[in-house]
């Protein structure tokens, strides 16, 4: 059985999770039953993973048992889908930078899920929440340098053949360059280090100057 | 890497646990960090200031349709609400309500007068309970604030005593709040602690060109506002230099250093000096009249 239910919802296509943890929320978000399972409405304008599968990235590449390294959980509303989405035979290894909303992530999502491992670490040092290698690097974080913290992420914890999600935040590379260069830029230093890029989704309306980046490291 | 737990093993879920544990600890070692305590005060010492603000201009506001004389006579808000939520009613004034409110003899006479011949019109007991309450809560506040103030005064002293020397507590505990933290203040160049505050201009400026601010949080220092326009650009950026090492010294020595401010009043004192006069305009070559407006930015700086 799929852990992703796509349905309309007041004329638009919206998405929903297996809940990992009935009864829990992670946010705010609805708790529903479908064919007598518990499902977590996964909102496109709070997930920029949710707003990238519903304008057309493939819902297959983070799958049931998936290894996911997380990076930028932030306060684990993103994460906790994923944690749905790989189920009790994967993994989620969240890693956070700031106290502040890593709080909120341990508490609500780490806690309650028994597939995700959190770190509060630097995202520029990957040996710190070295566990286990990954299938998918999720990549979220508003740094300068993020395309090459993603890099560097995949040479030392992503298996041959892993895929890559890196959200490209446009206005955290440089406020000055036009997003699409933005774009471009980041693509060409992923391709200059070896991974072969699928496709780029851009994810207005639901987040403005930001892209997420489907990538391949070769095998 | 050697042993990769199968998810849902015992091996997995302890190892889970173990990195809980650690977050957690991490989580709470960050949040007893006494220069974020600092942030929060100064950040609820300058809410307290708008709530403040409003409160007392409602009271008086509201207050005036009764009184409009007692508001024009007594300028400090606070003073006045202080009046407001104690007395009340114009018909509770009198020499005995008004004794030990800091008020000449004359004065006492003139709100005196005014209430006998007051403008205002007759006010409801209920108008005035409420009044009264809304008084007293500017009060309240205004009481809050003057704890809030000494707080973070002293703890600037602790925390961080060369910032504290060197821009004054509430200016350096903002600069911190706006860097987030002692530690990140500690890492900051001297040019982004001089426009810190300021972020909308230098983006402006970024983009189109305009020319960059000067200060921003610094211009609340009396050395850059009380200073002559064409020094305060200089008086900023030295200031903020200063404020630099400062924050480096009390994040990574911790211990008190006086040459800094006295380097700062030194060099203050030679730009005040320098530049005693305003700068000549320098005469357009081309001979026309100098443009109106925002000056436009050399060509090769222009963004294409």
């Amino acid at each position: 059985m799929t852990r992703l239910l796509r349905e309309e919802r007041n004329g638009r296509s919206a998405l929903l999770t297996m809940n990992l943890a009935p009864g829990k929320r992670a946010y705010n978000e609805d708790l529903v039953l479908r064919g007598g399972v518990e499902f977590r409405t996964w909102d496109p304008f709070r997930s920029k993973l949710a707003a990238a599968i519903l304008k057309g990235l493939p819902d297959d590449i983070v799958r049931e048992g998936s290894r996911v390294l997380y990076l930028g959980a932030s306060t684990g509303t993103t994460p906790s889908h994923v944690s749905d989405l790989v189920g009790p035979g994967g993994v989620v290894i969240g890693v956070e930078f700031s106290p502040r909303v890593a709080r909120e992530f341990v508490e609500r999502v780490a806690r309650e899920r028994r597939n995700v491992i959190p770190f509060v670490a630097d995202a520029r040092d990957p040996s710190r929440y070295a566990v286990s290698k990954v299938d998918v690097v999720y990549c979220d974080i508003a740094q300068p340098d993020q395309t090459e913290i993603a890099i560097a992420n995949c040479r030392a914890l992503l298996a041959g053949s892993g895929t890559l999600l890196l959200v490209v935040k446009a206005r955290s590379i440089d406020v000055l360059k036009e997003p699409e260069r933005v774009y471009v830029d980041e693509t060409a230093k992923l391709e200059g280090a070896g991974f072969r890029v699928r496709s780029l989704t851009e994810l207005s309306p639901f987040e403005k100057d930001h892209a997420l980046v489907y990538a391949v490291q070769p095998g | 890497m050697s042993t990769e737990p199968t998810p849902g093993s015992p091996e997995f879920e302890a190892l889970r646990q173990k990195s809980i544990a650690e977050a957690e600890a991490a989580i709470r070692e960050a949040s007893s960090r006494p220069d974020l305590h600092l942030v929060q005060a100064i950040q609820a010492l300058d809410d307290t200031d708008k709530y403040l603000n409003v409160t007392a201009t409602r009271a008086s506001e509201w207050y005036g349709l009764h009184f409009p004389e007692l508001i024009q006579m007594v300028q400090d808000n606070i003073a006045l609400c202080k009046m407001i939520s104690e007395i009340g009613a114009r018909e509770g004034f009198s020499k005995e309500a008004l004794a030990g409110r800091g008020f000449t003899d004359k004065k006492v006479d003139a709100v005196l007068e005014a209430r006998d011949r007051s403008k205002g019109g007759t006010i409801s007991d209920g108008d005035v309970g409420r009044v009264k309450a809304l008084a007293a809560l500017a009060v309240q506040l205004s009481n809050l604030r003057g704890g809030l103030d000494d707080y973070v005064g002293s703890q600037m002293k602790k925390v961080a005593p060369n910032v504290a020397e060197v821009a004054g507590a509430t200016i350096g505990a903002r600069l911190m709040a706006k860097a987030g933290g002692l530690d990140r203040l500690a890492v900051l160049p001297a040019s982004t602690i001089q426009i810190l505050g300021a972020e909308k201009a230098l983006f402006r400026s970024l983009r189109t060109g305009a020319r960059p601010p000067k200060h921003g949080i610094l211009f609340q220092h009396q050395a850059v506002h009380t200073a002559p326009k064409w020094q305060r650009g200089k008086i900023a950026r030295t200031l903020a230099n200063k404020i630099a090492i400062a924050a480096r010294v009390d994040y990574y020595r911790g211990a008190e250093d006086a040459s800094i401010k006295a380097a700062l009043d030194k060099r203050l004192e030679s730009i005040r000096e320098k530049y005693k006069e305003p700068p000549r305009r320098k005469p357009d070559p081309s001979g026309r009249p100098r443009k109106e407006g925002r000056p436009q930015r050399r060509e090769k700086f222009r963004r294409r």
